[in-house]
């Protein structure tokens, strides 16, 4: 058995009085696409931040690849789109991306930033300042910043959040070309229709715990729906 | 081996160059400073180079401040803090990057706004002046090496500014102090033999304080 990409063991985390999680386990093999599912306040962030090593557990601990997250060859090897951009509103797309390929050390910088760039189709805005993008512009050059180090573990917290129609397609495209290249994706999206189309298994948190993880593929979209909805009951979770 | 710190330091400046806020804001207060101080109070040209000194540092310290503030607003805007906590790079890089683009910026904003002190105040100029140079280096070295941590610190916080005032004046006093006292020697042209032991004090602070905040900035930026 391979080390698992991502091991979370008992972790627990609290802010004051508030309880986020309880006592959650979740082990990822690498390559697989896994959706995290449930209802506003579940506490999917918050995992997703202590995965990251943004935000420390409680209680209970995080494994990256059987090592710390911490240790910078996790780091590099780690992308997170959150609801933060990461990027300099002051500099243009190309400047945006020329910093981060110079903190990840690119070899192949230009060619990477053209390719991602392309990818999200922003290339005819490259040399605009983000600050001029739009609210959908700026979050595709978001996934392209993510995508430019070519990560083993993407962590994507509501990575659809501002697209059109058209631009959920092309991430839709990038993410299943990511999981063919053998990356392991961990996503939130309260879109069970997308999370149906791109995961190979789903993780329901309801009351600061895990209460299901099932096998997308055994599952038809009608029994994912009602799974869901028994899975999160009828309570509000903050 | 500097390679993060370097290109953190040039994304700050390609910025500043292109708003120019800093600087010019920092420029404009201090300007302000000046013209308030010497139109407010009739005093002797003696007693205006007594305090002449006093009025310069008060004029770099609190530009130094808005410079601070600036530079950690950005990092803040977006999240960026938190993508630096998520690269794959020692804290100490991020330290000095930050470092290096705030200092730079004031002693830029600093070579500017001298030449108006020197008209407001009517300072000779001499080859005395040079000396100059060296403790405004290390007064403000010792007020950016502080400075960059502490509002790594305060960025954190819902009341940023005046949580890194009250962190930073305490600390930073006596440098500034050193630095008045030792420009006074120089403005005054009564350059002792004090002023190199004072000179190497301030020194021998900036690397103490710059070699703490190094080795610290790793637990600066997990919150
Ligand atoms: N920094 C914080 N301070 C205090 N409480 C927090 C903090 N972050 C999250 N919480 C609380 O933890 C709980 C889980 O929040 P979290 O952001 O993880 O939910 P979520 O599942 O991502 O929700 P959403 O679908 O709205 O994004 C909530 O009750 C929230 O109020
Ligand atoms: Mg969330």
């Amino acid at each position: 058995m391979s080390v698992p990409a991502l091991q979370v063991d008992n972790v627990s985390k609290d802010f004051g009085r508030i309880i986020a999680l309880r006592s959650v386990n979740l082990s990822v093999n690498p390559g697989e696409f896994v959706s995290i599912l449930g209802r506003n306040g579940a506490g999917k962030t918050t995992l997703l931040n202590i995965i990251s090593g943004v935000s420390r557990p409680s209680e209970g601990s995080v494994l990256l690849f059987g090592t710390d997250p911490s240790d910078h060859d996790n780091k590099a090897k780690l992308a997170v789109i959150s609801h933060e951009m990461f990027l300099y509103g002051n500099l243009t797309a190309v400047e945006n991306l020329e910093y981060y390929a110079k903190i990840y050390e690119l070899a192949d910088a230009t060619q990477r930033i053209q390719e991602v760039l392309n990818d999200v189709e922003l290339t005819h805005r490259r040399f605009d300042l983000v600050s001029t993008y739009s609210r959908g512009m700026t979050q595709r050059l978001t996934i392209a910043r993510a995508l430019l180090h070519q990560p083993a573990l993407l962590l994507l917290d509501e990575p659809f959040t501002g697209l059109d129609q058209h631009a959920i397609g092309m991430l839709i495209s990038l993410l299943k070309s990511q999981k063919e290249l053998g990356r392991t994706i961990i996503l939130t999206t309260h879109d069970l229709h997308t999370a149906q189309e791109l995961s190979d298994r789903y993780v329901v948190i309801a009351k600061h715990r895990i209460v299901k993880d099932g096998v997308m593929a055994e599952t038809s979209p009608d029994v994912l729906r009602s799974e869901f909805f028994s899975a999160i009951g009828g309570e509000d979770d903050s | 081996m500097m390679r993060a710190a370097l290109a953190i330091l040039k994304k700050d400046l390609r910025m500043e160059f292109r708003s120019k806020e800093s600087i010019l804001a920092m420029w404009i207060f201090s300007l302000l400073i000046f013209v308030i101080f010497n139109f407010t109070f009739e005093v002797s040209r003696l007693v205006m180079l007594e305090i002449a000194p006093g009025l310069l540092w008060v004029a770099f310290v609190f530009s130094g401040m808005f410079g601070l503030n600036q530079s950690f607003a950005l990092e803040k805007e977006n999240g960026n803090l938190r993508a630096m906590a998520l690269m794959p790079v020692d804290g100490g890089q991020i330290y000095v990057g930050k470092f290096l683009s705030v200092t730079l910026i004031m002693l830029m904003f600093e070579a500017l706004i001298f030449p108006i002190f020197i008209i407001f105040y009517d300072l000779q100029l001499s080859l005395e002046m040079l000396k100059l140079i060296p403790v405004i280096l290390a007064g403000t070295i010792g007020f950016t090496s502080l400075g960059t941590i502490l509002s790594a610190v305060a960025v954190h916080t819902r009341n940023q500014q005046i949580l890194l005032s009250m962190l930073l004046w305490p600390l930073v006093s006596p440098i500034i102090i050193w630095s008045v006292t030792l420009t006074g020697m120089v403005v005054s042209g009564e350059v002792t033999p004090a002023f190199y032991p004072l000179l190497l004090r301030v020194g021998a602070f900036d690397v103490i304080f710059f070699t703490l905040s190094y080795m610290l900035f790793d637990f600066i930026l997990e919150d």
